[in-house]
């Protein structure tokens, strides 16, 4: 079995966790508070941003036959920060000035500390992880919500068949970059695998809860 | 005379490290009532913690700017690894934790956070953000030290062992070169970048805060748990309290 296949299997009561999860549901059906889904863009559009500086990290890592896929990310990842901003000023949501949830920012020192310290397989498969994660998600979203929902383009964005061959894609290089792998590193890579889907499940609760940072505040 | 950088932060970070100091967990080690498990916690969890803060040393040592500072982090390296972790490991013993557990100890949420926030900054921030990063939690534990051993010491020799470890004279010294390591890095820079550092000391606070939540009210990766962090009680104290 192919490491993907095996992970998706070895995750599944995690992954199907994440599927079912209230903000996927209340997106699909149109009951999702405004607020809620405006909690998320903001959030989310940090985390884009965030994830910039992720891929690059990975291009010193990787191998010259990588570079132009990668750097082909970056450009996809800009094109969506627009995406966010197309919608946010079509439906009257400001972008900037929120910081990120204690949840948000965690994930983004997860993706960057493992982009600096960790394999190129290893920070690869956070990367493979996140963007199955989102397809998968948004899919569930597309079978029901309506068309004419202002959330919709995200719902294109992510669920198309664009994003699904870009994740066929990172798949197939993941699956083999595993089969190049040691044992040693082929756990490292199984167990940020699951670390990225708790994260991916904790960013959604987080955008269902707004919470933003528990605690003491300076 | 001009107020030092480090006492802009402290104000920064005042409620928080107020806070600190009056936690249920702190409170317990001061007066010697905290759960046995409650501490056992802090054990494991801090101990891989300082793998990772050692790492952010190494870090710092390959972007100093002078020999004094790559000299000073190449030490804390080696007395974090060899020194403090050696401590832990004795309290470890101390509490019925074999030594050969700790280092598979699996890091909880907080602590994987707060690490990789260190590890992050340390590698894609210069040597003013790494050292403020860092700063929170060498001076902070010093603070806390220094608090606590004001008041009689508790009965538990364990606990009266902690605080004066953390109170004593070495730990200090490194606190007060940290601190005027962070002053010399501040000066000269423009006011952006003092922003920046002043919020990396922040951030780190409100790490270490939450790691002694963490502690107190445990935490998990497990197969139970999907949200993250699980179980952090809010707490938003009013600045007039």
């Amino acid at each position: 079995m192919d490491f993907c296949e095996e992970q998706l299997a070895r995750v599944r009561p995690l992954w199907e966790r994440m599927l079912a999860h209230r903000f996927l549901r209340e997106t699909r059906d149109g009951t999702v508070a405004r607020e809620t889904f405006a909690n998320w863009m903001r959030q989310d559009y940090l985390f884009v941003e965030a994830a910039i500086p992720f891929l690059a990290a990975l291009i010193p890592k990787a191998p010259a036959e990588d570079w132009e896929s990668l750097s082909g990310v970056i450009g996809a990842l800009q094109k969506e920060l627009k995406l966010f901003e197309e919608r946010a000023a079509a439906v009257g949501v400001t972008l900037r000035g929120t910081p990120p949830s204690f949840v948000n920012h965690a994930y983004i020192q997860f993706l960057l500390a493992t982009a600096y310290r960790a394999s190129y397989a290893e920070a690869y498969t956070v990367l493979y992880a996140a963007e199955k994660a989102y397809h998968d998600s948004w899919r569930v979203v597309e079978k029901g919500i309506d068309r004419g929902s202002p959330w919709y383009p995200f719902v294109e964005n992510w669920a198309g068949e664009a994003f699904a061959q870009y994740v066929a894609f990172l798949e197939q290089r993941l699956d083999a970059l595993a089969a190049s792998a040691g044992a040693g590193e082929r756990a490292r890579m199984a167990e940020l695998f699951e670390l990225t889907t708790r994260y991916e499940i904790a960013f959604w609760e987080m955008a269902a809860s707004g919470e933003g940072w528990p605690g003491v505040e300076a | 005379m001009a107020r030092a950088f480090t006492d802009e932060l402290f104000e920064a970070g005042r409620p928080i490290w107020e806070a600190q100091l009056v936690h249920p967990f702190v409170r317990g080690i001061a007066d010697g009532s905290l759960p046995e498990e409650l501490f056992k916690n802090w054990v494991r969890q801090d101990y891989v913690y300082l793998i990772e803060f050692a790492r952010v040393f190494a870090w710092a040592a390959a972007k100093a700017d002078r020999l004094e500072t790559m000299s000073w982090h190449a030490k804390a390296l080696d007395l974090t690894l060899s020194g403090e972790m050696a401590l832990h490991r004795q309290y470890a013993a101390r509490f019925g934790i074999a030594a050969g557990e700790l280092e598979k100890v699996p890091m909880w949420p907080t602590t994987r956070a707060y690490t990789d926030f260190l590890v992050r900054t340390a590698a894609d921030g210069d040597l003013a953000d790494l050292t403020a990063a860092l700063l929170p939690c060498a001076w902070g534990y010093v603070h806390i030290g220094q608090r606590l051993a004001e008041a009689r010491p508790p009965k538990d020799q364990r606990y009266a062992d902690w605080i004066a470890q953390y109170a004593s004279a070495e730990f200090a010294a490194a606190a007060e070169w940290l601190k005027a390591e962070t002053n010399r890095l501040a000066q000269g820079v423009t006011a952006e970048k003092r922003a920046r550092m002043r919020d990396l000391f922040v951030l780190s606070s409100r790490y270490e805060w939450h790691f002694w939540q963490m502690c107190w009210v445990g935490e998990e990766f497990g197969p139970r748990s999907g949200a993250f962090p699980p179980a952090a009680a809010p707490v938003r104290p009013s600045p007039r309290d």
